[in-house]
């Protein structure tokens, strides 16, 4: 047994021998797992040729060349393609040199068939990048990626055209994104989401810059069956001239923050219930600046140069609540219907009308001023 | 008893001071009939007519005259019946001379004038609720046109105004506020409503040093204020004064094709007050004319968390001595981002600011400049025109 007594002076050297043993395995652990942490770097487009990345000249070769879950770099550059991704992964764009945008465009030599049917409304899409059967679960997610429609003139009769399009049980969020000129004969979409499945989704788009988009199309459509299984927020993007909608929405979810001038209107159009739609700033719009048609909850949003400001469907329960309209033809529009919602704390301001199509009781606990008539039944509103 | 008593006193003593209380009450244009009112049937009339420090409570019409106030009180549009709109509007058989010179030397014709005549006791006027209208009043440019003009020697508020169609040759403005040597003054202009001019939105200016008008401009949605090439319009326009433009709302409307910058401002060089530009939304400026931009500040004006969308140029800095600071702003679909023109020096300031989807990111920096941490997505050239 006193051979396995330890003197002082060996449990010391032990002990530092095993301090240096403990470094040795974790650099040999360390070296060991390294060179796969490096194989997990993939690019297109060759801006980035260390060792430890992984090249590929498409992004569609790279979306299904790379392990579910990575992150694809995008170099700054034209990407004529139609990119399907169908397993979680992150695209990035990413900066190199003085350029900082990657552009996936039309392919002038490729096919123009649609190649998703939507879930919801059942219209063939041409769908620039499409997100759909993702295999394992998990969610895409796109950022700082440029989407451009130029080129693909099939028109209405032919398909819809989505820069993005999130079809049914996928999910994750698209933020610093730019989709733009999504025409096609007027029926383009900068960004289309969806989900007809039964289990729910979570879709994030935030940050984007959308515009001109389609005059029979829209900028960002969130669609669900109903009840809806898609919960979306719509937060911090910038839209213009984006065509009819500026922002389309049946799912459930938050609409924030956004700023969106320059569509025909309804600029924000809930079509659902539940959805908040809060603090965005709408301008410039001859129609309808936002749109309820469930018993949603409008709140603390500008609204200035707008048509018809907010309009209800009949009857419905939504909460109307500090919410500041300038310079508008309509400021609240009842649609002929009740509403036995909270109508209060919004203030009014330029306005030839300001509570139309409205048959119920003097209206209460708003503030308005400049207003030619004050409230009125029928045929005032646009 | 005496709990009895002292109600009892203190009734009589309410009902005595009743009667003199009713009679501060005025209005103009007959929607308040009771007693205890003194009706006017014109707002000229009203305000020449009530003390000092009155309020004047406007029904709604349209009352086609021009207004000079001289004295301290506040004017209020109110409701009546189903109406709440007070309409000052240009005579049709009035005279159009100028009635006004600006600091700048500027003649003009103002619809609402506020003036002081003794300049050592400043008059404070409030302007509440109501609508200026400039349609028919096309003096020319010589004559600038502008709806509201406080004059030097005046303060007060301007809150939820609506100013529309100011439009006399490229030389309508909304809302003009002003203050030259004397006293200290201060102005706010908020809540408004500015829409159709064809010169410029709400203006503030001093050229005093120290500075003597403290200007803040918040909550105002200015839209459809444009000209036509080589003049310049701008939104909001502060020049040498202390001055908060916040919270502002300016898009170009439907006059893309004119020049036209959201705002745009020119701090006095040797200091004495700041002019700051937050929180404000700039949009629909997206066409190139001349130096039409979202946001121009000169010298040392602090620029910081405003949103500008679809504008051809969303930031066009100046400087001269001091430059001015940008910071944690935001700006998505412009053609350039930040376009310096090659002036600058150290005291120009960038940071912290989100540039996207942008044709160019940074034009024409001179070197001297601080370009800091700014994030960059979607921009085809992140610098370009490199100064010599």
């Amino acid at each position: 047994m006193r051979a396995l007594t330890l003197t002082l002076g060996q449990k010391l050297e032990e002990r530092y021998m095993s301090r240096h043993l403990a470094w040795f395995f974790l650099a040999v652990v360390m070296l060991a797992v390294s060179a796969p942490l490096q194989a997990l770097n993939y690019e297109v487009g060759g801006c980035k040729t260390g060792s430890s990345y992984v090249s590929f000249t498409t992004i569609s070769a790279a979306v299904v060349g790379v392990p579910a879950g990575a992150t694809i770099q995008i170099c700054p550059g034209v990407y004529p393609e139609q990119v399907t991704i169908t397993q979680p992964l992150t695209l990035k764009g990413i900066g190199f040199n003085n350029a900082n945008r990657a552009v996936i465009t039309i392919n002038p030599n490729g096919s123009l068939a649609p190649n998703v049917t939507s879930s919801i409304n059942f219209v063939a899409f041409y769908a620039q990048v499409l997100v759909q059967n993702v295999n394992p679960a998990g969610p895409v997610n796109i950022i700082g990626i440029t989407v451009d429609g130029s080129g693909d003139n099939a028109g209405c009769s032919a398909e819809m055209l989505a820069g993005i399009f999130y079809a049914s049980s996928t999910s994750g969020t698209v933020n610093e994104v730019t989709a733009r000129n999504q025409v096609n004969g007027g029926c383009g979409w900068g960004i289309w989401v969806e989900n007809g499945a039964a289990s729910s989704q979570t879709i994030t788009i935030e940050n984007s810059s959308v515009h001109n988009g389609g005059f029979d199309g829209g900028g960002i459509a969130a669609s669900s069956v109903s009840p809806p299984t898609l919960s979306s927020t719509i937060s911090g993007n910038f839209l213009s001239n984006a065509g009819l909608f500026g922002i389309d929405d049946s799912s459930s979810g938050v609409i924030a923050g956004n700023v969106l001038t320059s569509v025909a209107g309804p600029g924000i159009f809930a079509e659902v219930d539940p959805l908040t739609v809060s603090a965005n700033t709408v301008a410039d719009i001859l129609g309808i600046g936002i749109e309820t048609k469930g018993a949603n909850t409008v709140v603390a949003n500008k609204l200035s140069n707008v048509g018809d400001s907010i309009a209800l469907f009949p009857d419905v329960a939504a909460t109307i609540k500090s919410n500041t309209i300038k310079n508008t033809f309509c400021g609240i529009d009842f649609s002929g219907g009740s509403n036995s919602g909270t109508i209060s704390g919004n203030t009014l301001n330029d306005s030839p009308y300001g509570f139309g199509n409205w048959f119920g009781p003097t209206i209460g606990g708003n503030s308005l001023y400049n207003v030619d008539n004050l409230q009125s039944t029928s045929g005032s509103c646009p | 008893m005496s709990r009895h008593l002292a109600w009892f006193l203190s009734a009589v003593v309410m009902l005595a001071m009743s009667a003199p209380l009713q009679a501060l009450n005025y209005e103009v244009g007959g929607c308040k009939t009771v007693t205890g009112y003194v009706n006017f049937t014109t707002i000229s009339a009203a305000v020449a007519g009530v003390p000092a420090g009155s309020k004047i409570l406007v029904c709604p019409g349209v009352y086609p005259e021009q207004v000079t106030i001289t004295q301290p009180l506040t004017l209020k549009g109110i409701a009546s019946g189903n109406a709440s709109r007070a309409v000052i509007a240009i005579n049709p058989n009035g005279n159009l001379a100028p009635n006004v010179t600006s600091i700048t030397g500027q003649s003009l014709y103002a619809q609402l004038l506020v003036q002081n005549s003794t300049p050592n006791s400043p008059i404070t006027v409030n302007i509440i609720g109501i609508t200026v209208d400039g349609a028919g009043g096309n003096v020319g440019c010589g004559t600038d046109l502008a709806g509201i003009f406080y004059a030097s020697g005046t303060s007060g508020t301007i809150n939820e105004i609506t100013a529309r169609h100011q439009q006399s040759s490229d030389c309508g403005n909304g809302i003009w506020v002003e203050n030259g040597a004397g006293l200290s003054q201060t102005i706010t202009v908020e809540n408004s409503s500015v829409h159709n001019m064809d010169g410029s939105g709400i203006v503030a200016i001093s050229d005093q040093n120290p500075l003597t008008l403290t200007a803040a401009i918040r909550g105002n949605f200015v839209s459809d204020t444009a000209v036509s090439e080589p003049y310049g319009s701008t939104g909001i326009y502060a020049q040498g004064n202390s001055t908060a433009i916040t919270g502002n709302i300016i898009t170009g409307g439907t006059n893309v094709a004119s020049q036209f910058t959201g705002i745009a401002t020119d701090q006095n060089e040797s200091g004495g007050g700041g002019i700051t530009v937050s929180g404000n939304v700039v949009a629909d400026i997206p066409e190139p004319h001349g130096e039409s931009a979202g946001i121009s500040p000169r010298n040392g004006t602090i620029v910081q968390s405003n949103k500008v969308s679809n504008v051809y140029v969303a930031f066009f800095p100046q400087a001269i001595t001091v430059g001015p600071t940008i910071q944690s702003n935001t700006s998505m679909n412009t053609k350039y981002a930040l376009a310096f023109n090659c002036i600058g020096n150290s005291t120009t300031s960038v940071s912290g600011n989100i540039f996207s989807d942008s044709g160019i990111g940074l034009d024409t920096v001179p070197s001297q400049a601080l370009i800091g941490h700014n994030s960059f997505y979607n921009i085809d050239t992140v610098q370009a025109d490199p100064c010599p």
